[in-house]
C-alpha cells in the first residue's frame, strides 16, 4: 500500500512533488488510516478515494500545473515533456472516449481485472512461498545430505546414521560445517501445563551452520547438550507471553529437564513451523549403533565447493564407514551401493508444494492470456465500428503513428483501471484465499500483497495493454480508403481472419486448462476408490503418552495398556478397542529386515517390511481383513514370541505356503518369533503409498526389554464417533493426568487429510478453467453475434434468394464450430506437453490420458454449438426486406 | 495563468480560506476544518486539498508559516502550517460578498416563484 502510494505521489510534477510531496504522502495515509479504524469496508472505499483522488491530481497537476517550477522552464519544449504531455492528453482523450461507452469499458476492465486479481493473488503466493531466499546468511550454500542406495530395497531416499556423520565432519574438506537434525513429536512441560508438540533434537551446531541468531538469550555452546533448551518465537509467545525473564527457566522436555537459554526470532522456521522448541546434543563421535538410518544431515558448503564436488567427495568417504565403524554385512554390502544424495536445503523445504504452485500460477497465467484475447478482440470490434472516422482523419493528414498511440491510449486507461481493480480484488481475497490452502504449505503465513507483488500487477497490466492493444491498434490505423466509400459494405472476411485466430486460440487455451483440471479430478477419484485395507469410517483414533515410574519395560506398558483398553471397552457405545503404534495414514512406522527360520527362499540380506505391535481388537477395531491363523489375544500381549504378518511379507518368505506355525527374525535381534496369523496389507503413509509390508509384534514387544511403548495410538470401533472424546479424555486424565490427549481424528479425517493437497490444487485449477471456459464461450459469442451483424445483408440476400433458415443457421454454427476445432486441435497439442508438469501429482492416471483429452473435447464442441446458436438463430430470422433498406 | 477564476473561488479554495481564518493551521487540520465547516459536504482527498493549497499559495493568499505557540508536537517530521495573508483575507471578504448577494437574489427570486 505504501508504495503504491509513493508511485501515485511520485507521478506529480517535479516542482509540486518537492514542495508537497511528503505533506500529501502523510495525509493520504492518514486518511486511508482513519477508514480502518472505522471498519474493513469503510477503509477499503478510503482507500480507493484516495488512489483515484491522486491519480486526478496527479494529471491536473500535469496539465494544468498550480505550483511552477521555481527553475524558469516548465519543461514545455523539452522533448521528455513534451512526450508526457502528449501522452497525458491521450490519456484524457481515451478517458472520454471510454466513459461514452460504459458498457465497453465495464466488459473489459472487468474481465481483465478479474483475470489481474487472480494473478496478483497468486503471485503472493508464489513470491512468498518460493522466491524469497531463506532467512539464513548464504542460503545457497546450504544443502540438504542424505543416503540413497540404487539396486537395493531401502527406499529412494533415506535419512544416514550417525556414523555418517561423524565421518564426514571430520574428513570432509567440501563442506565448512556440518550438522545433525531430527524432528519428532514429544512431551512438552512447563510446570502444570504438558502437551506434545513438534520438537527437534539437533546436533550442537545446528544454529552456527545456518547462521541464525537468537531473538533474546544466546545460542547453546558446546558442552551443553542435554541440559539446554531453545524457544521457537511461537513458544515464547503461547507459553510464556513473550515474558523476557524467560531465559534461564526449566522445562521438561522430550525425556527430562533442560535450562532455556534463548529464543529464536520469529522469521526462524526450520525445518516447518511448527517446531515449537529445540533440545541441542552434543555429538561426542561415539557411534553405538551402526546403521540405524534417519537423520537429516544439513551442511555448508566450502567455499569453491559445490554439489557435484561434494558428492564425489562424500562417495569416497562413505566407502570406508564398515572398515571404521564395524556393522553387519548386510551393512557393507548396503554401503558398496550407497550413493550420498545432495540437494540444495530450498529444494528439500520448498520442493513438496514447488510443482503445485507453478501449476497454478501457469493457469492463473493461462487465464490472464484468454481475458485479453477477449479484450482485443473487442477492441478490434470497436476498431472496425469506427472504421470510417479514422479513415477519415487519415486522409485528413494524420500520422498513422497518431491515430495508433490514440487507440493504444484506450487500453491503457482500461489496464490501468483493471490493475486497480485487481488490487482492490486482490486484496478482499487473498485473505479467503489463504484460509483455504491446507497446513503443510511453508512460509503460507508470510504471503501478503507486497510492494513485489505491486509491481508484478503493473508489469502484468502493461503487459495485457499492449497484448490486447497493439494488434487492434495496428490494424485499426491502416489506410483503408475504401472504407471512406462505404463503411458498412466493408469487407469482413480479412478482418474475421483476426478474430478467428483470437477465438482459437483462447479455445485451445481454455482446453489446456480443463483437461488439467480433469487429470486432477481424475486422481482424486482414483485415490477415493482405493482400498486402503481398513475402514474410514466409524474409527476413532488419539493418543496418550503416559509418563509413570512404574512403566519400565514391555510387561509393564503392556498391564497399563490392556488395563486401559478395558475402561474404554467399558465406555457406552464402544464396540471394538485396539491399539497400534502408527496410526495409519498419520505416523509412519520404522522399516527394518526380516529372515525366516531355515533359509527360505529369501536372500540373506531378508526381506523389509515395517515393525510396529498391535493389541487388543486392533484388527477387527479397524477393519483390517485377517487371511490366515488370528490376531492377538490378551496372552500374546503379556508373553513375548508371537508376530503377526501382512499377506506381501508372508508372501515373500513363504512363497505359496502356509506361514502360521513358522518363525521369523528381525535381523537386528536375536530371538525367533512364530507368526500366529496373517492379515492384509494397508495403506500406511500416505492413500497414493502401495500398501507396506508389515510386521505387528504383540504389545509386550520382541522381547520384554525391548520396546517403550511411550506413545501408541488407541483405536475405537463406535458408532458415537467424535462424541466419545469427552468421556475418553476423562478416562485419560484418571489414568494418567500427567498425559495430554492428543492426536483426536476420526479415520475419516485422517484421509480427508490425505487427500488436502490434490483436492485444493484440483480447486483452485478448476475455478481458473472454469473462469477460462466462460471467457472463452463470451469470446466466441461476441464474434459470431458481430459477424452476423456484420452479415446481416448478406444474409437478406441470400434469404431472399430462397435460403432456408434452417440452412442460414448451420452456416453459422459451422462457422463457428470450425474456428473452434482448429482450437482444440492448437489445444491439444498444448495440453500433451503441458499436462507433463503435472505429472507428480497425478495418481491412477497418465499425463496423456485419452478419456480426459476426449471428454474435454467433447465439452468444448458442445460449448462452441451452444455459443453459435444464439447468433445463428438471430441470422436466420432476418428479415430480407428490412436487412437491404438497412444497409 | 490566472490562479483564481474570474467571478470567484472554487467551493473547496473557498471553506480552505475560511479554515484559517482564525489562525495558521496545518493540512491535515485544514481538512478536518473544511469537512466541518461544509457540514460534510467536502472532503478532500489528499490531492486535492494540496493542489488548492498550491494554487492559493501561488496567488498569494496564503502563506507558509511556524508553528504557532502551544500547538501540540508531532512525532516525526515537523508540520507546516498555512497562513492567510492580508491579500487571502481580501479575496474571502470579496467572495463572501459576492455569495452574499448571490444568495440574497436567489432568496428573492425562489421566494417570488413560490408565491
Amino acid at each position: 500500500m505504501k508504495l503504491l502510494l509513493r508511485l501515485l505521489v511520485a507521478l506529480h510534477p517535479r516542482a509540486f512533488r518537492r514542495r508537497f510531496g511528503a505533506e500529501v504522502l502523510e495525509q493520504a495515509r492518514a486518511d486511508i488510516d482513519r477508514g480502518f479504524e472505522v471498519g474493513v469496508g469503510p477503509g477499503a472505499r478510503s482507500t480507493v478515494a484516495t488512489t483515484l483522488d491522486l491519480l486526478g491530481s496527479a494529471i491536473a497537476e500535469r496539465v494544468h500545473p498550480s505550483w511552477p517550477d521555481p527553475g524558469g522552464t516548465s519543461g514545455n519544449d523539452e522533448g521528455v515533456g513534451m512526450m508526457m504531455r502528449t501522452w497525458i492528453r491521450d490519456l484524457r482523450r481515451a478517458a472520454r472516449t471510454l466513459r461514452r461507452s460504459p458498457g465497453f469499458t465495464a466488459a473489459a476492465v472487468l474481465t481483465l481485472g478479474l483475470a489481474l486479481g487472480a494473478n496478483a493473488g497468486i503471485f503472493s503466493v508464489v513470491d512468498a512461498v518460493l522466491l524469497r531466499p531463506l532467512p539464513y546468511p548464504d542460503a545457497d550454500r546450504l544443502v540438504y545430505i542424505a543416503a540413497s542406495a540404487p539396486g537395493s530395497d531401502f527406499p529412494d531416499e533415506f535419512g544416514v546414521s550417525a556414523e555418517f556423520f561423524d565421518h564426514y565432519r571430520s574428513e570432509a574438506t567440501q563442506l565448512d560445517d556440518l550438522s545433525m537434525f531430527n524432528a519428532f513429536t514429544a512431551t512438552f512441560r512447563e510446570g502444570d501445563r504438558v502437551e506434545r508438540l513438534r520438537l527437534a533434537a539437533p546436533s550442537m551446531e545446528f544454529f552456527t551452520t545456518l547462521g541464525v541468531e537468537p531473538e533474546l538469550g544466546r545460542l547453546p555452546q558446546p558442552g551443553e547438550g542435554g541440559q539446554v533448551a531453545v524457544l521457537g518465537y511461537g513458544t515464547w509467545t503461547t507459553w510464556f507471553g513473550n515474558d523476557p525473564e524467560v531465559v534461564g527457566r526449566s522445562v521438561w522436555m522430550i525425556d527430562g529437564p533442560r535450562t532455556i537459554v534463548g529464543v529464536m526470532p520469529e522469521s526462524f522456521r526450520f525445518p516447518q513451523a511448527g517446531i515449537a522448541a529445540y533440545a541441542p546434543n552434543d555429538f561426542d563421535g561415539e557411534v553405538t549403533n551402526v546403521g540405524r538410518f534417519g537423520m537429516n544431515l544439513i551442511g555448508r558448503l566450502a567455499p569453491g565447493a559445490d554439489e557435484a564436488s561434494l558428492r564425489a567427495e562424500l562417495t569416497e568417504l562413505a566407502r570406508r564407514l564398515p572398515e571404521l565403524y564395524g556393522g553387519s554385512p548386510a551393512y557393507a554390502r548396503l554401503i558398496e551401493q550407497h550413493v550420498p544424495v545432495v540437494r540444495p536445503l530450498t529444494d528439500v523445504l520448498l520442493g513438496p508444494v514447488r510443482t503445485a504452485i507453478w501449476v497454478l500460477m501457469a493457469a492463473v497465467g493461462v487465464v490472464l492470456l484468454i481475458a485479453c484475447a477477449n479484450v482485443a478482440n473487442l477492441f478490434m470490434v470497436r476498431a472496425d465500428g469506427r472504421g470510417r472516422d479514422i479513415a477519415v482523419r487519415r486522409a485528413l493528414g494524420a500520422g498513422r503513428g497518431r491515430v495508433m498511440r490514440e487507440l493504444l491510449a484506450e487500453a491503457w486507461v482500461i489496464a490501468g483501471l483493471a490493475a486497480v481493480m485487481a488490487v482492490v480484488l486482490a486484496a478482499v481475497g487473498l485473505p479467503i484465499y489463504l484460509d483455504a490452502v491446507p497446513d503443510g504449505v511453508p512460509r503460507i503465513t508470510d504471503v501478503r500483497l507486497s510492494g513485489t507483488t505491486l509491481g508484478f500487477t503493473a508489469l502484468a497490466a502493461i503487459g495485457a495493454a499492449l497484448v490486447c492493444g497493439l494488434w487492434p491498434a495496428v490494424r485499426g490505423s491502416k489506410t483503408d480508403l475504401g472504407r471512406l466509400r462505404d463503411a458498412t459494405r466493408g469487407s469482413t472476411r480479412g478482418r474475421a481472419w483476426g478474430r478467428d485466430a483470437l477465438v482459437a486460440a483462447q479455445t485451445a487455451l481454455a482446453l489446456v486448462l480443463l483437461v488439467a483440471s480433469g487429470l486432477l479430478l481424475r486422481s482424486v477419484q482414483a485415490l477415493r476408490a482405493i482400498d486402503p485395507g481398513y475402514d474410514t469410517s466409524g474409527v476413532l483414533t488419539f493418543q496418550f503418552a503416559p509418563e509413570q515410574d512404574h512403566l519400565v519395560d514391555g510387561p509393564t506398558w503392556a498391564a497399563f495398556h490392556l488395563d486401559f483398553m478395558d475402561r474404554l471397552r467399558a465406555l457406552p457405545g464402544v464396540e471394538r478397542v485396539g491399539i497400534v503404534e502408527n496410526v495409519p495414514l498419520d505416523e509412519t512406522p520404522r522399516n527394518v529386515a526380516f529372515v525366516a527360520e531355515g533359509g527360505g527362499v529369501a536372500d540373506e540380506d531378508g526381506v523389509r517390511a515395517d515393525i510396529t505391535f498391535a493389541g487388543g481388537d486392533y484388527f477387527a477395531a479397524m477393519g483390517v481383513d485377517v487371511l490366515r491363523g488370528r490376531g492377538f489375544t490378551d496372552d500374546d500381549a503379556r508373553t513375548p514370541g508371537s508376530v503377526v504378518v501382512s499377506r506381501s511379507l508372508a508372501e515373500a518368505l513363504w512363497p505359496g505356503e502356509d506361514p502360521v506355525g513358522r518363525r521369523l527374525q528381525n535381523v537386528l535381534l536375536e530371538d525367533w518369533h512364530e507368526v500366529v496369523g496373517v492379515v492384509d496389507d494397508v495403506v500406511q503413509g500416505q492413500l497414493r503409498d502401495a500398501p507396506a509390508i508389515t510386521a505387528y509384534y504383540p504389545l509386550i514387544g520382541p522381547t520384554p526389554q525391548s520396546w517403550a511403548l511411550s506413545s501408541p495410538g488407541y483405536v475405537v470401533r463406535s458408532e458415537r464417533g467424535t462424541n466419545l472424546v469427552p468421556e475418553i479424555r476423562a478416562l485419560v486424565t484418571e489414568v494418567a493426568p500427567e498425559a495430554p490427549m492428543y492426536r483426536v481424528h476420526s479415520v475419516e479425517e485422517l484421509t480427508a487429510r490425505s487427500l488436502v493437497q490434490l483436492n485444493f490444487t484440483m480447486l483452485t485449477l478448476a475455478v481458473a478453467a472454469v473462469l477460462a471456459l466462460v471467457l472463452g464461450t463470451v469470446g466466441l459469442y461476441g464474434v459470431l453475434s458481430y459477424v452476423v451483424a456484420q452479415r446481416t445483408r448478406e444474409i437478406g440476400v441470400r434469404m431472399a434468394l430462397g435460403a432456408e433458415a434452417a440452412a442460414v443457421r448451420r452456416m453459422v454454427v459451422v462457422q463457428g464450430v470450425k474456428v473452434v476445432v482448429v482450437g482444440i486441435l492448437l489445444g491439444l497439442v498444448g495440453a500433451f506437453v503441458a499436462t507433463r508438469g503435472l505429472a507428480s501429482l497425478l495418481y491412477g492416471v497418465g499425463a496423456v490420458d485419452p478419456v480426459t483429452f476426449g471428454a474435454v473435447s467433447l465439452v468444448m464442441v458442445m460449448v462452441g454449438v451452444a455459443a453459435s446458436w444464439v447468433p445463428a438463430r438471430r441470422a436466420s430470422r432476418v428479415d430480407p426486406i428490412r436487412s437491404m433498406q438497412a444497409g | 495563468m490566472t490562479p483564481i477564476p474570474d467571478g470567484g473561488l472554487t467551493s473547496l479554495e473557498y471553506h480552505v480560506l475560511l479554515a484559517i481564518t482564525e489562525g495558521p493551521r496545518h493540512g491535515y487540520a485544514i481538512r478536518d476544518a473544511v469537512e466541518a465547516d461544509s457540514r460534510g459536504v467536502l472532503n478532500p482527498r489528499a490531492g486535492s486539498l494540496y493542489r488548492v493549497i498550491a494554487r492559493l499559495t501561488a496567488a498569494g493568499s496564503v502563506v507558509e508559516t511556524d508553528a504557532p505557540q502551544g500547538a501540540e508536537p508531532h512525532p516525526g517530521r515537523p508540520r507546516r502550517y498555512y497562513e492567510l495573508t492580508a491579500d487571502g483575507r481580501a479575496t474571502l471578504a470579496d467572495e463572501t460578498a459576492r455569495l452574499k448577494a448571490a444568495t440574497t437574489l436567489a432568496a428573492d427570486r425562489l421566494r417570488v416563484r413560490r408565491s
